[in-house]
Parts: C-alpha cells; structure tokens; sequence
C-alpha cells in the first residue's frame, strides 16, 4: 500500500487537524461569549459540532466515492478547512447575518440569522471531520493509533488554545488556528504518488499558497467584533466621551476598562444623600459589568457605599479583620477602608485582572491594592477558605443578581460562592463577633433575596442555630436588600445600630429581632406585604410549602447543582405567561431557555443526520439496533464524563479554564494510550466486556466518593491536585478510549460500510450530551450526570453480550 | 389598542386615555418596528434602548396624575414617545437623552408631530435640567441603579417621581418617589393585576 509510506506524516496531520477543530472550537466560544452570551457560543458551537454527525452521514452516503479520491481529497479538505476557519469571523460579523440574543424573542428576522450563522459556523467542521472521517475508514485497520493520533491532537489543541488565551484577545484567535488544518493538508499532498498528475500537484501547492495568504491576512487585519448592543460595555461606550482604558487578554475572557465623565456607580443610594456621584471607572470581563473602580483615598463621609445598604455590616459593629471575597474591581475592599479596617484579605481568581487594578488601573484607585491594610489572593474564594486559617470580623461577598435582572442569564452559572456548603465553609473563619455580609437586587417576582435567605437560614440550622431569626439582619433601600448574619446572636447594641442606620438614611429593617410590621415599610412600601410572608416562612416550619408552592425555584444552591441563578419552574410558566405576556417568558431567564432550545434543535437534526444513512442499500439491516445501541451510547456517556469532570474540577481547582484543561488534557491523554492498544484486543470480546464493567463500576465508585475526596484535599497544592486529578481519571479514561476503536474494528471486519455512520452517531450523542448534561445537572445535580454515564455505558455493554454487532 | 391593552388593565385616567389615543406610536419606533408599533410589548429601537409597551406608558402617565399646568421632566427620551404623551396633557415637558443619535431623532419626530411645548437635551440626566427646575413630576425611563440627589432636589414639595425596574424586554414594576417635607418616600407600583405569586388561583 503506496500509502503506508506516509503514514507517519499522515497520523502527525490527522493529529494536527484534530488541535485545530478543538482549539477553533473554543476559539469560536469565546468569541461568542463576548459579542453575544455565553449560551449563545455553547449553541452555536454544538451545532457546528453536528459536522460529525453530517460528515458521517456523507461518508455514509457516498462512501466508494469518496475513497476513492482520497489522496487529493484529504489535502483539499484539510485546507479547505483552515480558510474557513480564517474567514468565518468576518463573514459572521457582516449586517445581513450578524444576530441578537435579545432581538431573537422580539424581532423575528433574527432567527433568520440565527440559523445563517449556525450554517457559517458549520461549514469549517464538517470540512475537518470529513477528512477525519475518511482517514477513520481507509484505515481502519490501525484505527486504535490512528483514533490515538486524534485525542493526542484534540488534547493538545485544548492546550494550545489555552495558553493563547493569556495572550491573544480572542478575535485574533481563530487566524492563528486556521494554519494548522492548512499546514496539515499540505504536508500530505501526494508528491510521489503515481497516480497522481503534475498537474494535480501543482494546483494543489497552489491553493495551500492561497490558504496560508488567507490566513496570514487574517492576523494582519484580524476581524473587528461588534457587540451586542444590549451588552453592558455597549452600553457603556454610548455615554458622553466614553473610551477603553484598557484592553487586555485573560483566561476568563478579555477585561476591558471604560471611562466616561458621566459613568457612576451607586448601587440603591438612600434618597437622602446629598453629595455628589463621583465619576468611576468600570471593569468589564467578555463585555460583561464586573465592577467600579472608585477612588479609595477620600475621607470616609464621601465614599459613596456609607449610603447605601452596603454599609450594614459596618454600622453594627467595628470590622478592623474583613474578608473580601470575589473582589472584582475592589469597591468592596475600598469600602472597608473606609471604615479603618487594618486587616483587608481581598480574594479574587482572575490574576491579570488584580495585575491591572495594581498597575495600569492604580490611579483610578488610588493604588489600593498597595494600602498597607491590604492582602490580595489570587484563588478562588472556596479553595482559599479551604486553607486559610485567619479569622475575620466580616466576610463580605459580591452582589447576587443584577439590577433590573439579567433576563437570567447567568442561570446556567456555576456559582460555589453561594452554595449553602459556601456559607458552612465561611462560618469557622469568623471571629466571635463576626458577620458574612451579602446584598442583593430587589427583583421582581422576588427571586434573588428568597433564595439567599433561604440559602442562609438552611446553613444556620446546619450549624445547629436552632433560631436562625436571631443571627440575620436585613435592611432595604429601594432597590437593594442587604443581609447580615452573624455568628452570635444579634445583640441589642446590634439592634439599636441598625435602627439608627436606617432612620438616618431612610432604609427599612426588612429582618430584625422584635421588629414591629410597621416598621417594615416605613419608607419604601411594597405592593403587598407577600414578601415579608415569604421571609417569614422562609423562617418557620412552612419553608417547605413555600419551596413547594413558589413560581420560581427559590431552594438554596448546594455544591452538586450550584446554579444560585437558576429559578425558572416548568410548571409555573403557563401561570407566567398569564401574568406577563408570552413575549416575556424568555426573559425570565434567557439562559435556561436557550439551552432547551438548543438541545431541541440539536436532537431533530441528529436524528435526521443520522437517520438518513439507513435507507442507503447494500446494508445488512441486524447489524443497525447493535451499532445505534454500542455507538450511541458510548458518544452518550463519554460526554457526560467529561462534562461532569468539567463540572466537579472547576470547584476543585477554582478555575473553569484550569478545569477544562485538566479534564481535556487527562481524558483525552489517556483514552488516546487506550486506544493505541485497543488492537491488541481484537476478536477478544470477553476482555472488552470486562473494560466495560470496569468503566461502569468506576463511574458508579466516582458517583459516591469524587466530591467528598475533592472536598478533603481541595487545601492541597496545585501539583498534589493534578497528581490527584491524574491518578482518578487515568484508569477511567484509559479504558474510555477503547471501546470506539475496538467496535470500528469489529465493524470493519463484519459490516465496513456501517463504520462512516457509527463514526457520525457517536458525534452526534456527543453533541446532544454537552447540551443534556447541562440539563441533567441543572435539575439533578451532578451526581446524577454521573449515573447517567454508567447507564449510557451499559448500553454498548448489552451489545457486546448479545452479539448485537 | 387603548381599549385592549390599557383600559382593560385599568387605567382609568380619561387625559391620559385621550392623549394613548392622540399620539401615533408608529411614528416613534424605527421603519423595521412599524409593523409592532400597536402590539403590547416593548420594542428594541436600537442602541440598547427599547420603547415600553403602550401601558407602561399609559400607567406611568397616570401614576403622576397629570395636571394641564404641570411642568414635567423626562429622563432618557428614547424614541420621544413618551415626552409626546406626556405633551398631550402638561403645559411644559422637558426632556434629556444622553446619546446624541436618540436625541436628534427623537427631537425630529416630536416636531413632526407638532408637540410644540416639549423641549430636548442631549446630555447627561444626572444633573436634571436647573434652569427649568422645580418640576411637578420627573418621569425617568432611563433605568439607573440610583436616584441623583439632583432629580430629588429639583422635584417641587408634594412633587412625583417615577422610574421603571427590571428588563426592558418585560412588563416592568414601577418605583414611585414622593417627595413630602424634604424627605422622599419610595412604593414599588406593580402594573399587572396582582395575586401574590405564591397563591395559587
């Protein structure tokens, strides 16, 4: 065989293609994520994704074809796909097709546009997996390295993507991706092949000349991105001499810095303040608020947070030891200064961010991260409180919610700050006298204050605080709640303090020992008095009513599902939709709906993607039940693992982008070293029945013991940790990256034309299961997820006992 | 739609239905919206901004009980519907736009529409407009997560502010501040028929 020869070369292009489609893939996501939503880039992408499932159906399709035009066809399609891959940014960005999140549910052309990105994006992946595709089946006969050459490749595009993210903004991403697939078709241009024409050859050297000038092009002149105009930073940008300050690449998405003279910050200011609102700067992560940057050298009497709600805490009780978590852009630590505090501990993950509130923001801040009294961590606030052994007399967090709502588009956030586990792990850092403080918006129907009392109640009980009533105060402005709990019972000092507080600025006790209904609204009335009910009950024994009766879900985040933003209800929606209109259903939580939507589309089109194949003649029809049952499944259940390793490691090391490189890194490493001795289990079916079991029973172990284990050893360092994740996931990974190969294998030797359609069903479950184990873990926790994987793996396993295939 | 959207929901207020009725909605939202200008729902008029629905207009027209002699500010013009309305029924309407593209429009379409007692500034709410001041009601559409201490300053004694919360996408609940011996009082005003939530009917 002429092309054993190149075989080497072959196996080093498929594993660069495979980077490429990865790392393009997160490319696009990213990309997504700032000039829309994060659930718009997780919709698009698992459309495009469907190139899998559409490539093998092709395969399936007009397989003889196709195979026999191999030599030229693969360079062609390899190519082909790297100048997509450097042209689709910019075709995206053109008027016609640029689309809107919000407009989809108000101005329907959008959909329109919606579906002709879907088709933009689609185009470079199914380009990439035909040519994958191909190599699959003409030589299926080293399947097991050649599948071992593709999770290699897939591993370290994952990789490659990441450490570009620290230094690339992500519009300059895609060009840089988009040479590999070029450089991968043109290393197997056929230069000694017989059959192949001079003129063949030349034409091909050519069109790679013009795909490498295409994407050199691409990093020239990268693309400009127009955001959403209902993103905060467009909004922002609109205002009277408003200009970024700073533009800078980070894992978590490009921080971005917007000044304007006219841009203020003051969250739920007490009508009574009569000074002015200072101008600030804002920080913005992917287009997103993440905060004020505010001077912190004033005299306290002009920090503007003393007049707001914000300022409970420390109107109850000197607070000199505070803990900042999620410090953001720091107006929280600002604020404790200016209450004298000695001690500030400010906690926040994203390090490039804290770099520029050090150095190019420090003026706007008045160099606060350099204030004697000030520590700043750069960890995620759960694992820092796993290994801090200081105690405070405030632990203060970030804003839950946003004002006027985000139409919930966080509900689909993993939020293990305000997890009912958080708040236990907050308790032993408090000192005698302590208090964890948290505000949030007043939404309407009340959502985000339900849930936080709810949240922090059910942690007091935990605690063995048998009248929670006595450790919370909380007090309202007109748009803003703010809690306090503290760790001994409120005292009556405590009491008188925030009564004087709220007198002297004209905020209502909504929680307060002894106090009288009348007081609750003495400024600011409500329609009704059913919040305070629900407070109440929240309170007393009828909580589980309340959880059981409410339109939304107000019961706390736990670590196993910590979507804190996730309040949408099936069953109440037609209840909604009476009240507010159809129109207004979506955004309610926007979020949640797009990824049901997705998963709608994404199942239609899988089914007929991979439903077409099977009316093709010449096919055996036992064999289809065995390879939908052994295929589907194993596409089902290796995304759900690594979904939910996602999911689990991003407590673990604190840091979704650590998290997916882990996972990406780990799984996709030693399913590869399985895959590469797969074939030594040919026609060995008794040993592949038992790596099924293995998989089964560890999925089922992991299920049990993986989040107690993480939470035992989540203080260790980052080596122990990855030693750790390493030594779980090897074991379960490396049998993972066996069944693939071993039944494309079993295929070739009973039913080869079956292998294009096997290899495009099991794309397809893959890109269903990203969307459904979101679901899953949303609505069941994680823990489920897992039980799911140990399922969907038994269904290749029923095959294999059956002789299905 | 006065009859379906807004008297059934009840508003009562017999200037304010005359004035939903007077003034043409369609000629405040962009030539691509035209076709929705009649429909109950907000609509997107570009910039991140969006028009509210009729009856948000209409309750928050109501909720200052206009009077004929009124000097009203309006915060955030947008498309200039709502100046329009409120046109109809006070002697004076002055209103504020902070991006300079809304405000040439919306000063465009409310001279079309002959709204002689209406006038626009492009800048920045925060400050009010002092010249006029006090005012007798300040209406602001431009949702803002504080209240200026101008506004409150600039509202008479016994003066009505009203500020829409929540997604612009969504019938929004209403703030309305009430300034009463220089103390300002807030209640939240919910303009759809109410059952608690927790209820079931």
């Amino acid at each position: 065989m002429v092309y054993i020869a190149i075989r080497g070369r072959l196996l080093l292009s498929l594993g660069m293609l495979s980077a490429a489609i990865i790392a393009f893939q997160l490319a696009l996501m990213q990309v997504l994520s700032i000039v829309q939503w994060h659930h718009f880039a997780y919709m698009v992408i698992s459309m495009a994704l469907l190139g899998f499932g559409a490539g093998g159906t092709l395969l399936s399709l007009f397989r003889q074809r196709l195979l026999k035009r191999i030599h030229w066809l693969l360079p062609v399609l390899m190519i082909s796909c790297g100048i997509t891959m450097s042209l689709v940014i910019y075709v995206s960005q053109f008027a016609f097709i640029r689309f809107d999140s919000y407009l989809l549910f108000a101005n329907y052309a959008h959909i329109g546009r919606l579906l002709l990105t879907y088709l933009l994006f689609f185009i470079p992946f199914l380009l990439g997996a035909l040519a994958i595709g191909l190599i699959f089946d003409h030589y299926v006969a080293l399947i097991g390295k050649v599948y071992f050459a593709n999770l290699l490749g897939s591993a370290a595009g994952g990789l490659l993507l990441l450490a570009l993210l620290y230094f690339l903004l992500p519009h300059r991403l895609p060009a840089f991706i988009s040479f590999l697939p070029v450089i991968a078709g043109t290393m197997i241009i056929p230069v000694d092949h017989e059959s192949s024409r001079f003129k063949n050859k030349v034409a091909l050297f050519l069109f790679a000349f013009i795909a490498f000038i295409s994407c050199t092009g691409s990093i020239i002149i990268p693309p400009q991105l127009q955001l959403s105009q209902f993103k905060d930073i467009s909004k922002a940008l609109l205002l009277p001499d408003a200009r970024i300050k700073l533009e800078k690449a980070s894992p978590y998405g490009p921080i971005q810095a917007v000044t304007s003279p006219v841009l203020r910050y003051a969250p739920g200011l007490s009508l009574l303040a009569s000074q002015p609102v200072n101008a600030s700067t804002a920080v913005f992560i992917n287009g997103d608020w993440v905060g004020a940057v505010t001077g912190s050298s004033q005299p306290d009497t002009a920090f503007i947070l003393n007049y707001t709600s914000f300022d409970l805490p420390y109107r109850m009780a000197d607070r000199k030891d505070v803990l900042v978590l999620q410090a953001g852009a720091g107006i929280a630590v600002a604020h404790a200064l200016s209450h004298h505090a000695t001690q500030v501990v400010a906690v926040e993950p994203n390090a490039i961010l804290v770099a520029a509130l050090k150095h190019e923001l420090a003026a706007d801040n008045d160099s606060l991260f350099y204030q004697p009294a000030v520590t700043v961590h750069t960890q995620e606030p759960r694992n820092f409180l796993f290994s801090d052994t200081t105690h405070y007399d405030l632990i203060s967090l970030p804003v839950a919610g946003s004002f006027g709502g985000s139409a919930g588009l966080y509900s689909l956030h993993e939020q293990f700050i305000l997890t009912k586990e958080a708040f236990l792990s907050m308790w032993p850092r408090l000192k005698e006298g302590g208090a964890i403080s948290i505000t949030a918006w007043m939404d309407y129907p009340a959502r985000n204050p339900l849930k936080l009392l709810a949240t922090l109640t059910e942690a007091l009980e935990q605690l063995n605080i048998r009248q929670p009533q006595h450790h919370i105060a909380a007090i309202r402005s007109w748009g803003t709640i703010s809690f306090v709990v503290t760790k001994s019972a409120l005292t009556g000092t405590e009491i008188r303090n925030i009564r004087n507080f709220c007198n002297q600025w004209q905020f209502d006790p909504a929680l307060l020992p002894g106090l009288q209904p009348t007081e609750r609204a003495r400024y600011h009335q409500l329609q009704d008095s059913s919040f305070f009910q629900n407070m109440d009950q929240l309170l007393s024994t009828g909580r589980d009513s309340l959880y059981a009766d409410y339109d939304f879900n107000i019961r706390p985040a736990i670590d196993n599902s910590p979507y804190f933003s996730q309040f949408i209800r099936w069953k109440s929606l037609p209840r909604l939709a009476e009240y507010f209109g159809n129109r207004s259903i979506p955004f309610f939580e926007i979020g949640y709906v797009l990824v049901v939507i997705t998963l709608v589309q994404i199942a239609l089109i899988s089914f007929v993607l991979v439903l077409l194949p099977l009316f093709k003649p010449g096919w055996k029809d036992k064999s289809k039940p065995g390879v939908l049952l052994y295929f589907g499944g194993i596409g089902l259940g290796y995304m759900f693992v690594e979904m939910v390793f996602i999911q689990h490691f991003t407590f673990y090391f604190g840091h979704p982008v650590y998290a997916a490189a882990a996972v990406i890194t780990a799984l996709l490493l030693f399913s590869g070293l399985g895959s590469f001795v797969s074939g030594r289990l040919e026609g060995k079916r008794k040993l592949l029945l038992l790596v099924f079991t293995v998989i089964i029973v560890l999925l089922f172990i992991y299920a049990a013991v993986l989040m107690p284990l993480l939470r035992q050893t989540a203080q260790s360092g980052l080596p122990v940790k990855l030693l750790i994740v390493f030594l779980l996931m090897a074991p379960l990974a490396f049998c993972m990256g066996i069944p693939f190969p071993a039944g494309l294998s079993q295929l070739a030797r009973t039913q080869s034309p079956a292998i294009p359609w096997a290899w495009g069903l099991n794309g397809c479950m893959s890109v269903i299961s990203a969307a459904l184990a979101t679901l899953i873990a949303v609505e069941a926790g994680f823990t489920m997820v897992m039980w799911l994987a140990a399922f969907a793996y038994c269904l290749p396993l029923i095959v294999l006992i059956f002789y299905l295939i | 739609m006065v009859k379906q959207q807004i008297e059934r929901r009840g508003v009562k207020d017999t200037v304010v239905l005359k004035a939903m009725r007077t003034v043409k909605r369609h000629a405040f939202v962009p030539a691509s919206q035209a076709g929705n200008a009649y429909e109950d729902r907000p609509l997107p008029i570009g910039y991140g901004q969006t028009i509210s629905q009729p009856y948000i207009v209409a309750y928050m027209t109501e909720v200052i009980k206009p009077q004929s002699n009124f000097k009203v500010l309006e915060i955030g013009t947008g498309s200039g519907y709502q100046a329009a309305v409120l046109s109809a029924i006070v002697k004076e309407v002055y209103t504020i736009e902070i991006i300079p593209e809304l405000g040439k429009s919306a000063t465009e379409q409310l001279k079309k529409a002959d709204c002689k007692n209406v006038q626009v500034k492009t800048g920045d709410g925060y400050h009010g407009w002092k010249e006029h001041a006090p005012y007798d009601a300040i209406v602001v559409t431009a949702a803002a997560e504080y209240i200026p201490p101008p506004l409150i300053s600039q509202l008479k004694e016994g003066g009505k502010m009203v500020i829409p919360v929540g997604s612009s996408f969504m019938t929004q609940m209403l703030i309305l501040v009430e300034k009463k011996k220089d103390t300002a009082t807030t209640k939240s005003l919910l303009p759809v028929a109410f059952v608690p939530l927790t209820r079931k009917k």
